[in-house]
């Protein structure tokens, strides 16, 4: 398997198969004399910002403290929660819309949507 | 049977949703200034079309995933962000071009300004989107826009001269007014290769779920369609090219392309253009809203579905809502809706290399489309096409803005 093409900007799905996001970045840890081990998986915009050249994800950073669930703090999801790695998405065994990865999608729903005749 | 009726439904659609603000607009001027003699251009960029819809319907089919989808899993995030923020900035650009189209159609209607009717016209639109289910905004506002066929009626029954027609398939160089000429060239290109089509074709072809037993219809649907809506944009050109060449060679608003229609329908011809202009620009306007919703979801892994409650896919129903809202702005401000129409076209062709370079890559990967994968014919056909408008946009752009 290699990170970069199986892995990162993957659709993430939740145990029923709905949406959660993306695989926006990894944590790897490097211990001293070991091979580097993949912990987390990182969704967010701090995250994504990272990736990007440096005057424009300072921009993305700095929208993403002032506006994004969490303060900005990327949501984290411990690798041993991984169920399965597929061919076009990652499936991770939570349940996705009570997960921190559709914090945002539950607020906008809550505060703006909610809110708006019709929805 | 279902087979048949999925093609013919395909088609009748693609007929019915081909036109809009840009391909109307751009082909009137063009027949304006220089009767059939730009009718290649329309000819060469159907052709690539043909090629991208197909492309963008088989690589659903096959992969079974989206367009916008992919390219963020194959693209990787730093670089998706370039089409991402290029097809934006453009959906923008024509979103507000088409609810202006709107909006001129109903001040040709009744005479009140288009600036005013900007609004009802985007509180309705939204309303559909909010509401609406895929189908009825797929299936339903693009059979309405079969009263765009009126145009062929028109061309024909004003007699053009069908050698001079034959001709203007084959490109030549202007005798005078050359900057103008690949200016509007540019524009055709741009307003026929709409890169937001193919994000709302591939989102359908995944909303319908289609598989690899799709492949046919898929086919038959871009090439049939397609090649019938560019009829469509070919004759307003020819009826545009006998009916306004006469009057001077210059399009300077919408009004003054009528008489396409009046020169042949007499009282009715207004109340169809009104109707086509209309409906062909609504239904533009709901499909640039929605594709730039799916980018979004679809490039960000959030839930996405047109016949979802806006309540179970809240982010991508914000994404619509937001757009229709800084769509309108322009067009309540007064911005010349012709010359933003210009304007959007041209820098729709600007954006092709951005917008779908990146499905050139998709549709040559065996991870995507495994034997499905491209042949060199349409390699070809679209990689020189969306270079051609590339270089021919670069070039006149700066032309038309300094020269006004």
């Amino acid at each position: 398997m290699e990170l970069g093409r199986d892995v990162l900007d993957k659709l993430l799905v939740d145990r029923q198969r709905r949406p959660m996001g993306r695989v926006d970045g990894l944590v790897l840890v490097c211990p001293p004399d070991e091979p580097p081990r993949v912990t987390a998986i990182e969704c967010g915009a701090g995250t994504l910002g990272a990736r990007l050249p440096r005057w424009l994800g300072w921009a993305v950073a700095r929208l993403a403290r002032r506006f994004g669930a969490r303060g900005g703090a990327p949501y984290r999801i411990e690798w041993s929660r991984v169920s399965r790695i597929g061919h076009r998405e990652i499936e991770i065994d939570v349940d996705g819309p009570r997960s921190g990865a559709l914090a945002t999608e539950r607020w906008l729903r809550d505060h703006v949507v909610a809110r708006i005749p019709g929805a | 049977m279902k087979k048949v009726f999925e093609i013919a439904l395909g088609i009748v659609t693609s007929i019915g949703g081909f036109l809009e603000a840009g391909s109307v607009a751009t082909s009137a001027q063009a027949g304006a200034g220089f009767r059939f003699q730009l009718l290649w251009s329309v000819a060469l960029g159907t052709l690539a079309l043909v090629f991208l819809v197909e492309m963008a319907g088989r690589l659903s089919a096959v992969s079974g995933t989206t367009l916008a989808g992919a390219m963020r899993a194959r693209l990787g995030f730093p670089l998706f962000v370039l089409p991402l923020v290029t097809v934006s900035l453009v959906a923008w650009l024509v979103l507000a071009t088409e609810l202006g189209g709107v909006s001129v159609a109903l001040e040709l209607a009744s005479g009140v300004s288009h600036r005013v009717w900007a609004i009802p016209v985007v509180v309705v639109g939204w309303l559909l989107l909010w509401r609406g289910t895929f189908g009825v905004i797929e299936k339903g506002v693009s059979l309405l826009g079969l009263v765009t066929v009126a145009f062929v009626v028109a061309a024909v029954r004003l007699h053009p001269a069908w050698g001079a027609v034959a001709h203007g398939f084959v490109p030549t160089r202007p005798t005078t007014n050359g900057a103008h000429y690949w200016y509007l060239a540019v524009n055709i290109l741009g307003a026929t290769i709409a890169p937001y089509l193919l994000y709302f074709y591939s989102a359908g072809a995944v909303e319908d779920g289609w598989d690899e037993g799709h492949l046919g219809v898929n086919r038959a649907v871009a090439a049939i369609g397609m090649c019938f809506g560019g009829a469509l944009s070919c004759a307003v050109m020819i009826a545009a090219g006998v009916a306004l060449s006469p009057r001077g060679g210059r399009v300077d608003s919408y009004a003054q392309i009528v008489p396409t229609l009046t020169s042949v329908f007499g009282h009715w011809g207004l109340v169809l253009f009104v109707l086509s202009l209309g409906i062909a620009c609504l239904g533009a306007a709901l499909e640039v809203a929605l594709s730039l919703a799916y980018l979004m979801a679809q490039g960000f892994g959030w839930n996405w579905s047109e016949n979802a409650k806006p309540r179970d896919a809240s982010r991508f129903a914000l994404v619509y809502t937001v757009a229709m809202l800084l769509a309108v702005i322009p067009v309540v401000a007064g911005v010349d809706v012709l010359k933003l129409t210009n304007l959007s076209m041209a820098f729709t062709a600007l954006s092709l290399p951005f917008a779908i370079g990146p499905m050139l890559i998709l549709m040559n990967d065996d991870d995507y489309v495994g034997a499905h994968r491209n042949g060199v014919v349409s390699n070809t056909v679209v990689m020189l096409t969306i270079a051609a408008a590339f270089v021919l946009a670069a070039v006149s752009i700066p032309l038309v803005i300094v020269g006004g």
